[in-house]
């Protein structure tokens, strides 16, 4: 016997087995259909006595297996269940001979057998035969069910035959020895006649006639068998069979404790079955009813009168014991090389009562052991199931760790370089099952709470075997996907190396499936969830940029929608404090314009060695439709903060709501959702946008300049011009005023705001007549309009108190002394001792004097006019005035002088 | 003498986890990791009868073909696990106590230590030198 079977447990010592097999040609669903059906009769409670039979069917069971029978007779083939087609009464001769054929495979141990023939018409299929049912086809066949428990009844019968037979065998028969298979060869030549071999004889069939009143369904005398067949097997330390005996106590006495049974879910027994109370009480009339001759079994040899013990609870052994009777039992069966398959099914059996035990310690030594039996060379789909049963064993006994640790190895198995044909779709599948035991889920939102904390190296080991295994599979969207899963989650732990090679397989990947954002869901119903790079590159803050200030929208005054002090009566409340989770979306105090440009600043720094590239970089919003305009960037490696603006157009008004990007990094495109990244700091990410606005360009006849009047900053104003007069000159300014927006410009509106200076002005510095470019509104988007505003200055230059003295340099006073000198000394060198004439350039005279001003358009159309807004540009003016006429000496002639010189002045002009 | 010692955190996973150098060390990864289940459910068996004068020394976990794997838990449920050599016979089970001891020791300076967050990984120098100390040397 070579071939475990995994999923015995305890209690299959008090099943019949019984074959269903297809003979001949029978699709296999349709065989699979009716063998359901025929396993559905699991249990059978026989007509006049009250017991109950339970069958075990298998369809496919090695003839080798069967030899064991006489040793443990739950491993007996007695029952066979033939399926078969036959498509006319020709064939039915060759049907019947299959049949036959079938029936000696199992022939030294079948009891009954029964043959189900499906499609046969005509005379032969109206006999009445017992060993035959006849069926139209496989739709048809309503009392199938019933034709098994008759069938089962049957052997209920035989099975009872045997046991009585064995049990009263009288002392003159002789006892015949049973043995397994490998035992034959060892006793031939044996004195059958001496004692020890009797009592072997004896305690052997014992142990047989236990195991028979186990599968008849009765308990307490199955109990007082085995117990007599371990004191008779100890004598003659005939240990193979006293290990069995001890197992057959265990099972009994497990069926006692657990009658829900110890397979666990997969094989429950029917709940209808009795409470362990009763359980004796059932068993007791059935035994009753079969008459034991209690002088047979004396004179046999065997001293106890089964009847006496018969519902002793004595007889069965306490939860305690029945773990000791099994470690003693593998240990015996440890002794025997070739019983190798009964050592590992017993410790299988043991392990599942452990675990109904809840000793967890205990079943685990068991299992350990399990590991260690060799069961010689094993073929490679042998060792992934038993790879597969250690994991899902361990996980009976609740050692998840364990259990993923066999699996893993399990899955390995699947792959092994020896197999011709890897499995790798099993290997997947089993690795995944390994994912709960390694704590590890593909959810990444799991992994947002700070630094991973985990078995990382072990982790990184699985989603990696995960990665390669979904490649073989010809499943390349699966590799993406746990290839992203990896460096997103488990980039801290990564050597830089590693970085690369993951990140360049992830490249070599995506080449053929790019990764996305779907939920990617597995046959088996598993859904992995996308992985956004939230880590590539890492967003430290999202800021939204407020307009420029010459498209900022304005809101009218005295309008209703003062949107400020409506939320609450109170101007200040403690409440409001509470919030603070809605922070994030706390609404932005300024308004973006339907169909501008809006701009979002993202600090972000790339943790990545090398220099990262993110492609097609661009919002994610919601509340508006907003065309995002995305951008592409590369990062140097292991950046520091790097300011990103990303930009987009909302195309309708409403509240917009930055909730995050997206990216392309490796070809894998991510949503990364704000609220879903930890650490990133946002001022608020909720915004008005106000229905749209024209937008206004203007262009000046005279040249810009770089002044910006004092007050003003220099984002306030669009432009500035700048100009030089002399004083009471007039300048014109033609404004060219040109729609540049989708909107019609209705209104316009035009002030000018003098920077306050000391100087005194006379008359309107800038004057303007607007009713000229006003008949042009409202002015399509693409047209023009221009404005002539005239710059007029008029200073006083006057009245500066040493102006004179300044200029007469003779040192001659101009008071009036009278000095003569006939020797003029021309031009002292002023620069000396003026600090003011110190400045270079054109500040060399200080008689400049500036003046500025700024002009304002106001300027509204559009829908964002209908809701109250305008927008604002303004054009700073800029002027120099000099002025028009310059003393630059002053002389001085005595007055008595006739006919001399008159007061000389010269006049210079700059220019 | 050691050929892997381990920390683990009262949450199951490593604060600290080395091995002899030569070794492979995932597979002692794989050791350690497996064997929480049997820290666990001596724990838990532990656990209700008598949490308070509970033995900290949890004895051997778990033999495999090549290595003991022994277990020692703290008060506040931080898991000490030391693998040895199946080969190596003479190591009594007072040394491996003391070892335990020691390393318990060394722990508690680490968690003295003010800049140390608890539940990060174990980067003291200190505690690196305890353990090496303890394991084997490679030659």
């Amino acid at each position: 016997m070579s071939v475990p079977d995994y999923m015995q447990c305890a209690e299959d010592h008090q099943t019949v087995l019984v074959v269903v097999q297809p003979v001949g040609i029978v699709p296999e669903d349709q065989f699979f259909k009716i063998y359901k059906r025929i396993a559905s009769v699991s249990q059978v409670s026989i007509r006049d006595s009250q017991r109950l039979l339970y069958i075990r069917y298998r369809h496919h069971y090695l003839p080798e297996n069967n030899e064991w029978g006489d040793f443990q007779t739950h491993r007996k083939v007695v029952g066979l269940i033939a399926v078969t087609t036959c498509g006319s009464s020709k064939e039915w001769p060759q049907t019947s001979e299959r049949f036959h054929g079938q029936k000696e495979v199992y022939g030294s141990t079948l009891y009954d057998s029964r043959l189900l023939v499906f499609g046969l018409q005509g005379e032969i299929a109206e006999q009445q035969r017992t060993d035959v049912a006849f069926y139209l086809n496989f739709d048809e066949c309503p009392d199938v069910e019933k034709r098994v428990e008759d069938f089962v009844e049957s052997i209920f019968i035989v099975l009872e035959s045997k046991r009585l037979d064995r049990a009263t065998d009288k002392s003159g028969d002789k006892i015949p020895l049973l043995c397994v298979p490998f035992e034959k060869k060892d006793f031939v030549g044996l004195d059958t006649d001496s004692r020890h071999y009797k009592k072997r004889c004896q305690g052997r069939m014992r142990k047989h006639v236990g195991d028979l009143c186990l599968q008849a369904g009765m308990l307490q005398d199955a109990l007082v068998h085995y117990h007599m067949a371990v004191e008779l097997l100890r004598g003659v330390n005939d240990f193979l069979w006293l290990g069995a005996a001890l197992e057959g106590l265990c099972s009994a006495s497990v069926i006692f404790h657990y009658p829900g049974g110890t397979a666990g879910k997969t094989a429950g027994r029917k709940p209808n079955i009795s409470q362990p109370a009763d359980a004796g009480k059932r068993h007791r009339p059935g035994a009753q009813e079969v008459l034991i001759d209690p002088g047979a079994l004396t004179s046999n040899g065997i001293s106890a009168d089964t009847s006496t013990e018969i519902g002793r609870a004595k007889n069965c052994l306490s939860p305690e014991d029945i773990i000791e009777k099994y470690k003693e039992a593998i240990s015996y069966y440890g002794k025997y090389k070739n019983a190798g398959v009964i050592e590992l099914e017993a410790c299988v059996k043991a392990v599942r009562v452990l675990a109904i035990q809840k000793r967890a310690m205990e079943a685990s030594e068991f299992l350990q052991n399990a590991v260690y039996i060799n069961l010689g060379q094993l073929s490679e789909e042998e060792k992934i199931q038993r790879y597969s049963i250690l994991s899902e064993l361990y996980d009976l006994i609740g050692f998840h760790r364990k259990s993923a640790f066999f699996k893993r190895v399990a899955a390995m198995q699947c792959v092994a370089p020896t197999i011709p044909e890897p499995g790798w779709r099993a290997c997947y599948k089993l690795l995944l099952e390994t994912l709960p035991g390694y704590s590890l889920s593909l959810d990444p939102k799991d992994f947002n709470k700070g630094t991973h904390r985990g078995w990382a190296a072990v982790q990184m080991r699985l989603l990696h075997e995960l990665v390669y295994a979904s490649r073989r599979m010809g499943n390349p969207g699966l590799s993406v996907r746990h290839l992203s899963f990896l460096l997103q989650t488990m980039l801290d732990f990564l050597s830089d190396q590693e970085k690369k090679e993951v990140t360049q397989s992830l490249e070599n990947y995506t080449s053929k499936c790019p990764g996305g954002m779907e939920v990617i869901t597995l046959p088996d119903g598993l859904k992995l969830p996308p992985v956004p790079f939230t880590k590539l590159p890492i967003v430290r803050s999202v800021k939204l940029l407020n307009l420029p200030v010459s498209l900022r929208p304005h809101k009218v005054k005295g309008l209703l929608g003062q949107n400020m002090s409506t939320a609450s009566p109170f101007i200040y409340s403690p409440i409001i404090m509470h919030n603070r989770g809605e922070e994030r979306c706390k609404k932005i105090d300024f308004q973006w314009v339907q169909g501008d440009v809006c701009e979002v600043q993202l600090m972000v720094y790339n943790p990545m060695p090398y220099e990262l590239r993110v492609e097609n970089m661009g919002l994610l919003t919601s509340g508006v439709e907003f065309e995002s305009l995305p951008a592409a960037l590369s990062l140097p490696a292991e950046s520091g903060l790097y300011p990103v603006t990303l930009v987009g157009v909302p195309r309708t008004a409403g509240n917009i709501t930055v909730n995050g990007y997206h990216t392309s990094v490796f070809g894998v495109t991510s949503d990364c959702l704000l609220e879903s990244l930890p650490g990133v700091k946002t001022g608020g990410c909720l915004v008005e946008v106000i229905p749209s606005l024209p937008r206004l360009q203007l262009s000046t006849s005279l040249p810009r300049s770089a002044h910006t009047p004092q007050p003003m900053s220099k984002e306030e104003l669009s432009s500035t011009v700048s100009v030089q007069l002399f004083n009471g000159e007039t300048q014109q300014l033609t404004i060219t005023l040109e729609n540049i927006g989708t909107e019609d410009i209705e209104t316009l509106e035009l002030t000018s705001k003098t920077v306050t200076t000391k100087e005194k002005v006379f008359g309107e510095f800038l004057s303007w007549e607007l009713e000229e470019a006003l008949s042009h509104l409202p002015l399509k988007p693409g047209q023009s309009v221009t404005l002539t505003v005239n710059i007029k200055v008029k200073l006083d230059f006057s009245g500066q108190e040493n102006l004179l003295q300044d200029l007469n340099d003779d040192g001659i006073s101009v008071t009036g002394l009278p000095i003569s000198s006939p020797l003029r000394q021309v031009l002292k060198p002023r620069a000396e001792t003026k600090p003011v004439s110190s400045e270079s350039g054109k500040a060399e005279y200080n008689h400049i004097k500036t003046l500025e001003a700024v002009l304002n358009f106001k300027y509204s159309g559009g829908a964002g006019k209908v809701e109250g807004y305008y927008r604002d540009l303004s054009l700073g003016v800029h002027v120099d005035v000099e002025p028009s006429v310059f003393f630059t000496r002053v002389s001085t002639l005595p007055a008595t002088r006739r006919g001399g010189e008159r007061e000389a002045m010269r006049l210079r002009r700059y220019r | 003498m050691a050929v892997c010692i381990a920390v683990i955190a009262k949450e199951n996973y490593p604060l600290y986890i080395r091995s002899v150098p030569t070794q492979n060390e995932l597979k002692f990864h794989y050791t350690v990791h497996t064997s929480l289940d049997v820290v666990e459910e001596k724990i838990s068996a532990v656990g209700k009868a008598m949490a308070d004068q509970r033995e900290l020394y949890l004895g051997l976990l778990y033999p495999t073909e090549d290595y003991k794997v022994y277990g020692y838990v703290t008060n506040s449920k931080v898991k000490f696990v030391i693998v040895v050599d199946s080969s190596n016979t003479s190591l009594r089970d007072n040394e491996i106590r003391s070892m335990f001891r020691k390393l318990h020791n060394s722990f508690t300076d680490v968690m003295c230590n003010p800049f140390y967050n608890p539940g990060d990984p174990i980067q003291s120098k200190a505690f690196d030198g305890i353990v090496s100390g303890m394991m084997v040397q490679p030659s």
